[in-house]
């Protein structure tokens, strides 16, 4: 049987208490992350239905659908920026590897706090910036030409699915973090 | 400090970034916001971040992309990939080396419904490699030979590599597509005969399958003609302006949502898990784009790329060494960076200077896909060969490596070939009326 000193058992409790915080963190980002994806998946298949209809409309009955170009155009930033953030879950966004996949666990790590606090900082950048930017649009009004649909719930779309991103990038330093300190 | 030199230092900075393993499309951003908020000033710096996003995020051009992803991704999911395969092996099935040629075969026709080289590989990968392996194929032959042919997935049409920089440089998408077609059949042509050679020399590395009777060879023959007949229709589509690219894409989505659920292929998981590839696909190839629009707009106010072009063009050497050069920056750079970043990365500053040079834009799209193909299958960074080291796993890389360099001697002499005759890639462009 191993001994160890209240000091040190207290040390453990609060590395398992940290990394059950971090994994229950983790799980609720990814759940996020993939209800958002799925949300991605329904306007992707949306384009593809809408394109569809548009052809056949266009080309067979002489009535292209209303407004087809634009409302494609606000179907496009629902898939994007909502399929940001699983793609960031899964490991998607593409890195060269290569140089730090030779480093030590820690200066691993110490390069992970680096990279995902950059990370953190644009995407939490364009949070900020994809807010204002849709007040001046929902306030001067702006709507698309043909259909007259507004702009700016798709702007504050953008604003809202970098929070996820945001979260997804805080596991990866925590992650780095606790593999820079490790002893 | 002068524009010029600023420039330079954003460049290096986003090379070391890079290399530290940040993502690239995030690198690109960030790099140059930071630098555009240091030239002009932060406030304009940071609304122009929000206002390209959206910019990008909700271009109908850019719609074009998870189209026609969508379209290899529902082939990938309903075995289109081994109705090819059969068809390629009543044709070259009995020969030497005949398996690795049909591979070649199949690789190109699923080339004609796929646009990315990883997916192709990985679609071949998984029928090819166990018929080799049932033969006794040379592991380094059977590996390579798929590495190095899921890469035609992106020199025959549709091709997600064109139509990025059919994007960056303002070119048509569809004379893009149109101007692979011959090069794409050449480079099968070239692979074919690098297999034959390889089998001449050493026998064993790749036996012949069992011959195949006329009944085969028809069902085989049938069993694609869906395949030839959708490339027609899209592909032809497209370039008699009958559809816009992203029309085009979807046309040929529910083309192969058609076939896949027509001849019972497709099932529904098999449709959840073509939505989910194409999402994060598109999401991957999106998040580089509009990351490398954003540092473009840095390096445009640099003017470093004005400033190469004119000292290119005033080089005493003539064109094509400056083209060789580029392509040999390319075989280089390929090695260490994703092919896609390295294309957004560098197509700002090489696509002035090839023009300054008098080059087709056209056919510098074509040259682009070209050294991509290398990309993908040198070392240590070829995706391609990751992607067959996933379904073949008890092959060491470096033996996959090994069998892929043929391969890429012959799209080097594909290089070659197409500097000094460009007519092979630009004959079909120049048909378009528009």
């Amino acid at each position: 049987m191993s001994f160890h000193s209240p000091g040190t058992l207290k040390a453990i409790w609060i590395r398992k208490l940290n990394i059950s915080k971090l994994e229950r963190f983790e799980k609720f980002t990814t759940k996020f992350s993939n209800w958002l994806n799925w949300v991605a998946g329904v306007a992707v298949v949306a384009m593809l239905g809408l394109t569809v209809v548009d052809i056949v409309g266009a080309k067979f009955f002489n009535w292209p659908v209303p407004g087809a170009v634009e409302i494609t155009g606000f179907l496009s930033v629902v898939l994007i920026s909502f399929a940001i953030a699983y793609t960031q879950v899964l490991h998607g966004h593409v890195r060269v590897e290569f140089f730090t996949m030779r480093a030590s666990q820690r200066a691993q790590g110490i390069i992970g706090v680096i990279i995902w606090l950059l990370s953190f900082a644009l995407f939490a950048l364009l949070a900020w910036q994809s807010y204002k930017f849709g007040r001046v649009l929902q306030i001067s009004g702006e709507v698309s030409p043909t259909e007259e649909i507004p702009f700016y719930p798709f702007v504050y779309g953008i604003a809202f699915a970098c929070i996820p991103v945001c979260l997804a990038l805080v596991v990866e330093f925590l992650k780095s973090l606790s593999m820079a300190v490790k002893k | 400090m002068s524009a010029t030199v600023i420039g330079i230092i954003g460049i290096v900075v986003l090379l070391v970034v890079f290399f530290l393993g940040m993502p690239v499309g995030f690198t690109m951003a960030l790099v140059g916001l930071v630098g555009f908020c240091y030239m002009v000033n932060p406030q304009a710096g940071l609304a122009l971040l929000a206002r390209d996003i959206w910019a990008q995020f909700s271009s109908y051009s850019l719609t074009v992309i998870p189209m026609f992803v969508f379209m290899g991704s529902i082939a990938f999911n309903s075995g289109m990939s081994q109705r090819l395969y059969d068809a390629g092996y009543s044709l070259f099935g009995r020969l030497r080396g005949g398996l690795a040629m049909t591979t070649v075969a199949a690789c190109a026709g699923f080339a004609a419904i796929c646009g990315s080289t990883n997916a192709s590989a990985a679609a071949m990968g998984r029928i090819a490699l166990p018929e080799m392996r049932r033969y006794h194929y040379d592991n380094a032959l059977a590996t390579g030979c798929v590495a190095a042919s899921g890469s035609l997935g992106i020199l025959i049409p549709p091709s997600v590599i064109f139509i990025v920089y059919g994007l960056l440089t303002e070119q048509s998408i569809g004379r893009l597509f149109i101007a692979g077609v011959f090069p794409g059949i050449m480079l099968a042509a070239l692979f074919i005969g690098v297999i034959y050679l390889i089998c001449r020399r050493h026998p064993d590395f790749g036996p012949a399958g069992g011959p195949t009777t006329w009944k085969q060879k028809l069902t085989g023959i049938t069993g694609v003609i869906e395949v030839l007949i959708l490339f027609c229709f899209v592909i032809g589509g497209l370039f008699l302006g009958w559809f816009s690219p992203t029309q085009a894409g979807a046309a040929g989505a529910a083309g192969t949502l058609v076939i896949g659920l027509a001849r019972r292929k497709l099932s529904w998981k098999g449709f959840l898990s073509a939505v989910k590839d194409t999402l994060q696909i598109t999401c991957m190839v999106l998040v580089i784009v509009a990351g490398a629009l954003i540092f473009g707009h840095f390096i445009a106010i640099t003017k470093i790329p004005m400033a190469l072009a004119a000292w290119a063009g005033g080089l005493p050497i003539p064109a094509a060494a400056v083209m060789g050069l580029i392509v040999f920056i390319y075989l280089v750079g390929g090695c260490f960076i994703d092919a896609l970043a390295l294309i957004m990365l560098t197509i700002p500053i090489f696509f002035p200077v090839a023009m300054a040079l008098g080059f087709d834009p056209i056919w510098f799209g074509v040259i682009i896909v070209l050294v991509t193909q290398m990309g993908v299958i040198t070392p240590p960074v070829g995706v391609n060969v990751y992607v067959v080291s996933g379904v073949a796993r008890d092959v060491p890389l470096e033996t996959i490596f090994k069998g892929a360099m043929p391969f890429l001697v012959a799209i080097i002499i594909a290089v070659a070939i197409l500097i000094a005759f460009p007519q092979i890639a630009t004959f079909l462009p120049s048909l378009t009326m528009y």
